[in-house]
């Protein structure tokens, strides 16, 4: 008897402490999950997507892109001039300070180009902009900025590099304490549980509906997802497409990431262009955007380059579905029952892992064997990255961030550069041309050129051009962003 | 005591299982445990037959299709499929090979590593006793499954790595076992006497030794299975464990998480194959502990005296 | 006792260069932070320029040495993850799960006392029954499944508790079930049959005969005398909570701590990271266990530690 009393008595303490628990309060501002937290607010130091999240709204840059997409002057007050085949020229949009009340002019710009580019910064988006040397201040809103040869990218190169405050962001408290000129500054940061920004009172440009915005990170779709529904968040990214029927709301935009499998042109069984060509005819990209991605994903156009960017070769379409004249040219390569194998990752991507064991399953169709091999992700860009030993097959999600046919050309098209599989020397002399071409149409000429030659040889395996899903709540209204950025001046609430 | 009880073992020899079997009867929850871990031996050994398709083969036309009880399901595929249209019945049934792959492999490696350890530090004594003990005490210590974590995704990820890895890591409670018995054996007086009389080491180890460390390590092993199979189930479901297209319950149940919303059958059997299983596994355990042990058995049989006391008095 | 507190120390020494030791060597095999920090599409030149920048081209000897160096000052360098002192993120998410082992251990402490002793007053009866059968089940249920199976009734289907994340109070209650149900349950198990050995001693029986009140009795000897085994299990299931156990449940609720912290430093290779936390945890561990060897040993005189 007096044992169970001991219970009760344990019993009502638990609960009086559960029931202390529940009562959250919730406030009527906008609440987005991201994937993960940001480790810093110094947005000229990571590359990370869940910094950028958050930081794309406390900071500006020079050029911006329009809804579509479109390169258009940020905190530039027009489009940059070239005053040399190696400089271009900025002005600036005067009247705007930063958050910390320093004025934004050619003093901030040259202070953000020449600490990103310091190796002793160690800025994981050096790499963004190796090709400039230093940025010279003209007048007080007026800056040019210098490359090693001529650059044709540059413009959209400063739409990548955020603007920083010339004397705070040497502080060492500027990573938890960010400024930048954005209509969002931070309000508190409580590491491991939330971001919160409020409306810069401030801000140059047209007031922002939202009055403040709380990020939380959730790392798990599946938990993500449940944040929505549960009505705790009213934005998330990454939804996949099976639940767009079980959210509130949704919106889908054409992104920038494209699936790609990058082919060993000088392995054994890849080397033969039939082959290649075959394992190309074999895939039925769109069953599996359909099937797979419910939709929300369009058959790659036979490139890497994305439909939005400057070189995409819209004179090319998708590899058609043609698994009878597959079979025929393996047979033909006397490659049947040849092994070839296919190196993978899982997790990191969309839908990785389905992709790579569906396209496994096509080219078993066609009578290749196939060896599917997937790696933990560092073990992944080992093998990704390998010089000496190139996977026959290997699966890639490229992201093309900067808009421009250049990047996805360096990873997968130019020989020796990053990740590509072929050594074709002339192809690799065309990517380098292009990159120091400053003359639009000639550019554009050359990666049709580029990506002509490359579909005919078959040195990809172009799969799907993603969309980006997000889930809303019903009070959000937002249309979402080609640049996939989260910009939440562009959003609203209705209640 | 070994001579009065030998004769009596004698002639009761004919039926030694019946015995055992009967007291398995009187309780029910070990009977049905037993039932489900036969079940499951031979759904693992049976797999290949008994599956009604290749756990990898996909159907992406077919994805999500719920179990055949549900309005869309049906009776192709009896679970339903995931989302690239696999069998989830077959992939339960082949998920439950890796589970008792890597749970006979662990406990049979880290089992007979500790069981060697123990028996030569409890026979040894001195430096060799010393140096093991502290062997066990500072890997105890250890900030186990931390350094698991960082040793597999170094090594990388697989059912290899797993084997050795948990061996690597779980062997240390048997050394401690064993070594405890051997000191408890040598202590009492018939294996001193044995000894007194010129018994080789080998002898009094398998005379004597053994057949008391039997039936506790079997019931340590059998928990210990437990424990291995949740651990795998656990490092699958971090991706640090079984890769694919290998299957295992935990990797299911990682994989079907993103789904839980829209097919909760994703998660649900693979998950419930696990909790089911180790259930049955320490139902069964726990009645062969008390069941093996002497003195659980007198407290046992104690219990039943009282409780047939009580109930006369009752009926008084 | 000091000669026994200091051997005590002396092995923990041993456990720290121990474990500093494996995670040097597996820090070093771990990978290339690099690749996994830069975008896919920087060079091989930009990928080299970066690793000379952090400092990672070094040879091992001279990493050796730096890491010898850590070690003493305890300060492991900068996260490469993070870009912040290594230290600060493990201090920053530390006390996070140890105060979710905290309170889960907590409830199951409190929990497990009564429930073993119910249980144990009538061995056999229903309640002893349930118990066993109850505190079975608990030890059957994988964590991850729990979780998410928690996450789905609470939070998805009624609403009345967060999903994920930390914050509030009500962010511990899901997160804290979940890890503390197999905690709950061995504890249980462990009280109701240490409390059945303990009923049937001689001296409870005398003192019964005494006609002691029950309640005294119970509470009075058998709890005292259970007590030290029912902190050595309190003990390990802390210590193994805090050796990475918790892991599993905080990447399934989020939970800003240190297990989910290590396993994202481990996906970003990030290598300083992992030894600031490996290394704070083992030197927490040893001396949890120090503690418990002392506290028993204040308990029960008896105890042969030697």
């Amino acid at each position: 008897m007096d044992s169970i009393r001991v219970f009760w008595t344990a019993a009502v303490v638990s609960a009086a402490l559960c029931a202390g628990c529940v009562g959250t309060s919730w406030a009527s501002e906008l609440t987005i999950a991201i994937g993960s937290e940001p480790s810093t607010l110094d947005s000229q130091l990571r590359e990370d997507g869940g910094e950028r999240a958050v930081s794309d709204n406390i900071y500006e840059t020079l050029m911006a892109r329009t809804a579509d997409g479109a390169l258009v002057p940020g905190l530039a007050a027009e489009a940059p001039s070239q005053q040399a085949p190696t400089i271009w020229r900025f002005k600036l949009r005067g009247g705007v300070k930063f958050q910390n009340d320093e004025d934004f002019n050619a003093d901030s710009v040259v202070a953000s180009v020449q600490r990103i580019i310091d190796p002793a910064f160690k800025s994981e988006q050096a790499s963004y902009f190796s090709t400039i040397v230093k940025a010279e201040k003209v007048d007080n809103l007026t800056v040019d900025i210098v490359t090693s040869g001529p650059d044709p990218l540059l413009p959209s190169r400063m739409y990548w590099m955020k603007m920083v405050p010339a004397k705070y962001s040497s502080d060492p408290a500027f990573a938890a304490a960010p400024s930048g000129t954005g209509p969002y500054k931070l309000e508190a940061w409580n590491r491991g549980q939330n971001i919160i920004l409020k409306k810069n009172p401030n801000y140059w440009g047209d007031k922002p509906a939202i009055d403040q915005v709380t990020y939380s990170f959730i790392a798990e779709p599946g938990t993500r997802l449940s944040s929505l529904v549960a009505g705790e968040v009213d934005l998330i990214t990454n939804l996949l497409p099976e639940f767009v029927t079980a959210v509130p709301a949704y919106a889908a935009v054409p992104g920038l990431e494209t699936s790609v499998i990058v082919l060993g042109a000088d392995n054994p069984v890849t080397g033969d262009a039939r082959v290649r060509m075959a394992l190309n005819l074999a895939i039925d990209r769109k069953a599996l955007s359909e099937n797979l991605f419910g939709g929300f994903a369009k058959p790659a156009q036979g490139q890497l380059v994305n439909p939005k960017a400057f070189g995409f070769n819209s004179a090319l379409s998708p590899y058609p579905y043609d698994p009878d004249r597959a079979r025929a040219l393996i047979k033909e390569a006397g490659a049947e029952g040849k092994t070839v194998t296919l190196v993978g990752e899982a997790g990191r991507w969309l839908k990785d892992r389905e992709t790579i064991e569906a396209v496994a399953a096509y080219w078993q169709a066609i009578g290749i064997n196939v060896d599917t091999k997937f790696f933990e992700f560092g073990e992944y860009l080992t093998q990704l990255f390998d010089k000496e030993h190139r996977p026959g097959a290997v699966f890639v999600q490229n992201s093309d961030e900067l808009l421009d046919a250049d990047r996805p050309m360096t990873s997968a098209y130019e020989s020796g550069a990053s990740y590509a599989s072929n050594s074709d020397a002339d192809m690799a002399a065309k990517v380098k041309a292009a990159r120091m071409t400053t003359d639009v149409k000639e550019r554009a000429a050359i990666y049709a050129e580029i990506t002509k030659h490359a579909y005919d040889e078959a040195y990809l395996v172009p799969l799907l051009n993603l969309e980006d899903v997000y889930g809303f709540s019903k009070r959000l209204e937002w249309k979402p962003r080609p640049d996939a950025k989260l910009l939440v001046k562009e959003m609203s609430l209705v209640e | 005591m070994t001579s009065l009880a030998s004769p009596a073992g004698a002639v009761r020899k004919p039926w030694p299982f019946a015995a055992l079997l009967a007291e398995l009867w009187n309780d029910k929850a070990a009977v049905a445990g037993l039932s489900v871990i036969v079940l499951l031996l031979l759904a693992a050994l049976l797999a290949p037959w008994i599956a009604p398709y290749d756990p990898a083969a996909q159907s992406i036309a077919s994805r999500l299709t719920p179990p055949a009880w549900l309005p869309r399901g049906n009776l192709e595929h009896l679970l339903g499929t995931d989302q690239l249209g696999r069998d989830v019945l077959s992939r339960v049934l082949y998920g439950s090979r890796a589970s008792l792959l890597v749970g006979v492999s662990v406990v049979t490696l880290a089992g007979s590593f500790g069981v060697v350890l123990g028996l030569l530090a409890g026979f040894n004594g001195g430096r060799v006793e010393a140096m093991i003990m502290r062997l066990v005490d500072v890997q105890v210590a250890f900030p186990g499954l931390l350094l698991i974590l960082l040793v597999i995704s170094v090594v990388g990820p697989g059912m290899g790595t797993l084997i050795v890895v948990l061996a690597c890591t779980n062997w240390m409670i048997y050394a401690r076992m064993v070594r405890a018995i051997v000191l408890g054996v040598r202590q009492s007086p018939y294996v001193e006497a044995a000894e007194m009389i010129g018994c080789t080491a080998g002898r009094v180890i398998f005379r004597h030794v053994l057949p008391n460390l039997t039936s506790p390590l079997i019931t340590l092993g059998i928990l210990e299975f437990t424990n291995i199979m949740l651990a795998e189930a656990a490092m699958s479901f971090l991706g640090l464990g079984i890769q694919p297209p290998a299957t295992s319950w935990g990797l299911d149940v990682a994989n079907g998480r993103d789904y839980v919303f829209v097919a909760w059958w994703l998660v649900t059997f693979p998950g419930l194959a696990i909790a089911a299983t180790v259930l049955a596994i320490n139902l069964f355990a726990n009645w062969l502990r008390v069941t093996t042990d002497p003195q659980e058995r007198e407290k046992r049989f104690a219990r039943a005296m009282a409780a047939e006391r009580r109930r006369r008095r009752r009926s008084r | 006792m000091a000669i026994f507190i200091l051997r005590r120390i002396a092995q923990g020494l041993l456990v720290i260069l121990g474990v500093s030791l494996v995670v040097f060597v597996a820090t070093r095999l771990i990978g290339d932070p690099v690749k996994v920090m830069l975008p896919l599409s920087a060079t091989d030149t930009q990928r080299a320029a970066f690793e000379h920048q952090l400092g990672l081209d070094l040879s091992l000897p001279r990493q050796l040495v730096d890491y010898v160096g850590s070690l003493i000052r305890f300060d492991f360098g900068d996260s490469l993850w993070q870009r912040r002192p290594a230290m600060e993120v493990v201090f920053e998410r530390l006390p996070n799960t140890l105060l979710l082992i905290t309170c889960s251990l907590g409830c199951a402490i409190m929990l497990a006392l009564p429930l073993g002793a119910i249980a144990a007053l009538r061995p056999g009866g229903i309640a002893d029954r349930v118990t066993v059968f109850g505190g079975l089940f608990g030890l059957s249920l994988p964590q991850f499944w729990l979780g998410l199976l928690l996450i789905l009734v609470f939070a998805v289907i009624f609403k009345v508790l967060p999903t994920s994340g930390g914050g509030s109070l009500a962010h511990y209650v899901l997160p804290a079930v979940t890890l503390g149900i197999p905690s709950l349950a061995r504890l249980m198990m462990l009280a109701r049959s240490s409390m059945i050995d303990e009923l049937n001693q001689q001296y409870i029986r005398t003192a019964r005969a005494k006609g002691l009140d029950f309640r005294q009795v119970m509470i009075g000897h058998a709890l005292r005398n259970i007590l030290s085994a029912f902190i050595t299990l309190a003990g390990w299931e802390f210590i193994s909570g805090l050796a990475g156990y918790t892991v599993v449940v905080e990447t399934v609720f989020a939970w800003p701590g240190l297990g989910l912290t290590a396993l994202q430093a481990i996906q970003r290779s990030d290598l300083f990271l992992l030894q600031a936390i490996v290394f704070t945890v083992a030197v927490l561990i040893v001396a949890i266990n120090v503690g418990l060897d002392v506290a028993q040993k204040l308990i029960d005189p008896r105890i042969n530690l030697a």
